[in-house]
């Protein structure tokens, strides 16, 4: 039998070669269109500290100064505002206790380590673009005492696409305003640290991030969750690669995958910086480190290809000083920060 | 039409090649490519389009293809992909499992019977649905090495490149980035390479598509940022070239991994990177730009 099959090899071969007449000088190759962008506006700040800092949803900040402040007439009426604030925007976690896998295969029997968690209050949604320009404009990247002394050298590499201090893909030290309620993205760890530190939070520990994801309460059942709403992948609620959206989605979408607390978006958008550091061995008990500190991520991105590494319990580490596309953060507080008592920790 | 043959009379030729191979012979005695290839295409109604992807050792030219093919079949970018023979999964079988566990797939052997091939049809379904055969090798950079240094050492690279529709040259854009310069000299040398193979006259051009890709990108987002303005600022021979002697070509940054670690252990003297988790972006964009232009 005889199989007629193509013309394309012989013809491929006879073909004249694959050439144009050079045109006259050289021809730069042509340029891509500028994306379009649309920057937010600065905003004009307030005199009074007590009302820049409501105007700056500083408010945890507002819950820890209330008794430096406590001659200050609008105190009493700043603090109940931060107080509701604090109740509308976080949600609390239980007392729990995850297992933090401490190798880079999940195979069963790998090594973990039990680690308990106290109950905290954790954003409901990732700090957006809009509560970030609060940050810039309030001078946060100015201000030396939200920073360690460490970073310091690296603070002017904390720049924007016009070298404005900023967030990497902002431009003249502004936002774009179609991305007001995206998660920031392009800020390192230490700038994420400091707007928590700046807005009189923190961020989660590793360990209580994945508690906040996994729900492992003290039960008798001792319920672990792959996925804040169950078990079972659902790109429906959920914003990875396989959700096919390709981009950032605004911090309150995907109501569905809301943990039993209404946070959102525990998986999938961003991943999330925490404040651990990231430690871990390989199959053969060999440690892993990256070119720098490397700092604990979690929960997966717009762009995280495998399912499996946007779970409830899939750890992960990135530079430090990484500056990347899909990274952003959200805020906890201690329980103990929303009473009156002051706080003493804090560096300013 | 030319007429094949893979019968038990007459034997079968390869795609690549041309070269007349023994009844039942599983892979091309001249150049070692896969004649399952050639009895696939026979069933189809469509000349096939090669694209080779090339560039050097360890720039990540098997983790690429295998996302890519394996994005394709996901239906990523409105395309639909399908492959033909269980040999078009093996890539990207094993590149996905191998990354989904966290660790790189194998190197690819030098040796060409060892590499894996690809055959899909593909649909571009926007604006108008429009199919597309092509055949995608997993070359070994260090074949490429040494067939650009000495050319037909791996006649199969020479046939394949010479047919090729269009070529992914992959750049390992950390190493620019650093000042090395190894990666500018091999996509010079491998782009002369084709522009000897044209045989083109200097005032002509070559018009053969070829998508330079970043590779690693992840490690410089300038990149990201401007590939072109980071090809000519770390890369500046191989943009010369480009400028000189190819009419059609765009530039890519592409990343697969998030984020790298490294096992280290103090009785070893060496590192073994770990792909901490994938992060893709801009993998689809470089096929694309290439299918466009077919």
């Amino acid at each position: 039998m005889v199989l007629k099959l193509l013309g394309f090899k012989q013809a491929e071969r006879a073909k004249p070669k694959a050439v144009a007449p050079a045109k006259a000088g050289r021809p730069t190759p042509k340029a891509r269109p500028t994306p379009v962008y649309e920057p937010a506006e600065h905003i004009v700040l307030e005199e009074d500290p007590v009302q820049r800092h409501m105007q700056l949803e500083r408010f945890g900040s507002v819950v820890r100064h209330r008794e430096r402040w406590k001659d200050h007439p609008l105190i009493e009426a700043a603090f109940q505002a931060a107080v509701e604030e604090i109740d509308r925007t976080f949600a609390i976690v239980p007392e729990g206790f995850v297992s933090l896998a401490m190798t880079t295969t999940d195979f069963p029997g790998a090594a973990e380590e039990d680690v308990e968690t106290e109950p905290f209050l954790l954003a409901r949604c990732c700090v957006t673009n809009r509560q970030y320009q609060l940050f810039v404009d309030s001078g946060g990247y100015a201000d030396l005492d939200l920073w360690p002394a460490d970073v310091w050298p690296h603070l002017i590499n904390f720049k924007d696409q016009t070298e404005q201090p900023g967030p990497r893909f902002w431009r003249d030290g502004v936002h774009d305003q179609r991305l007001a309620d995206h998660p920031v993205v392009g800020i390192c760890y230490y700038e994420a640290a400091a707007f928590a530190h700046w807005a009189g939070y923190r961020l989660p520990t590793g360990a209580e991030w994945q508690m906040a994801a996994s729900w492992r309460i003290r039960s008798s059942a001792h319920v672990l969750r792959r996925y804040p709403w169950g078990d079972a992948l659902d790109t429906s609620r959920c914003n990875i690669w396989a959700s096919n959206v390709g981009g950032t989605t605004p911090v309150d979408a995907y109501p569905t995958g809301a943990a039993p607390n209404g946070a959102l978006q525990l998986i999938g958008n961003v991943w999330e910086w925490a404040d651990s550091d990231y430690f871990v061995t390989d199959d053969s008990g060999r440690m892993v480190v990256g070119d720098m500190l490397l700092k604990e991520i979690r929960g997966g991105a717009y762009d995280t290809y495998f399912p499996a590494q946007a779970t409830s319990c899939f750890r992960t580490g990135l530079p430090s000083l990484a500056r990347v596309h899909n990274v952003g953060f959200r805020c906890v507080v201690d329980l103990s920060n929303t009473s009156p008592a002051p706080a003493e920790g804090d560096r300013k | 039409m030319t007429t094949y043959a893979n019968d038990t009379l007459v034997g079968t030729d390869c795609l690549i090649c041309g070269a007349r191979n023994l009844s039942g012979a599983s892979l091309c005695g001249q150049c070692s490519a896969p004649l399952a290839i050639v009895h696939d295409i026979a069933a189809q109604d469509r000349d096939p389009q090669i694209v080779s992807i090339i560039g050097e050792s360890n720039v990540g030219k098997t983790v690429y293809l295998g996302f890519l093919l394996d994005m394709l079949t996901q239906r990523a970018g409105d395309y639909e992909a399908i492959p033909k023979g269980a040999y078009s999964i093996d890539l990207p079988q094993t590149v996905i499992s191998h990354m989904a566990q966290r660790s790189f797939p194998p190197k690819t052997p030098m040796e060409a019977n060892e590499w894996y091939w690809a055959y899909y049809q593909i649909c571009q379904r926007k604006p108008k649905p429009k199919w597309i055969d092509l055949i995608m090798p997993d070359m070994a950079g260090e074949s490429l090495a040494a067939e650009v240094a000495s050319p037909n050492t791996f006649k199969v690279i020479r046939n394949l490149l010479r047919l090729s529709a269009g070529s992914m040259l992959l750049v390992d854009a950390a190493l620019a980035a650093n000042g090395a310069t190894q990666g500018d000299f091999f996509a010079v040398k491998m782009l002369s390479y084709i522009d000897s193979m044209h045989a083109a006259k200097r005032d002509e051009r070559i018009e053969c598509p070829i998508a330079v890709v970043l590779c690693k990108a992840d490690f410089c987002p300038e990149c990201f940022d401007d590939p072109r303005r980071f090809v000519r600022a770390n890369l500046n021979r191989l943009w010369n070239l480009c400028e000189s002697r190819f009419a059609n070509v765009e530039f890519f940054s592409c990343s697969v991994v998030g984020s790298l670690g490294y096992a280290t252990s103090p009785q070893e003297d060496y590192v073994v990177p770990i792909p901490l988790h994938t992060g893709l972006q801009g993998v689809l964009e470089p096929f694309q730009w290439i299918v466009d232009q077919f």
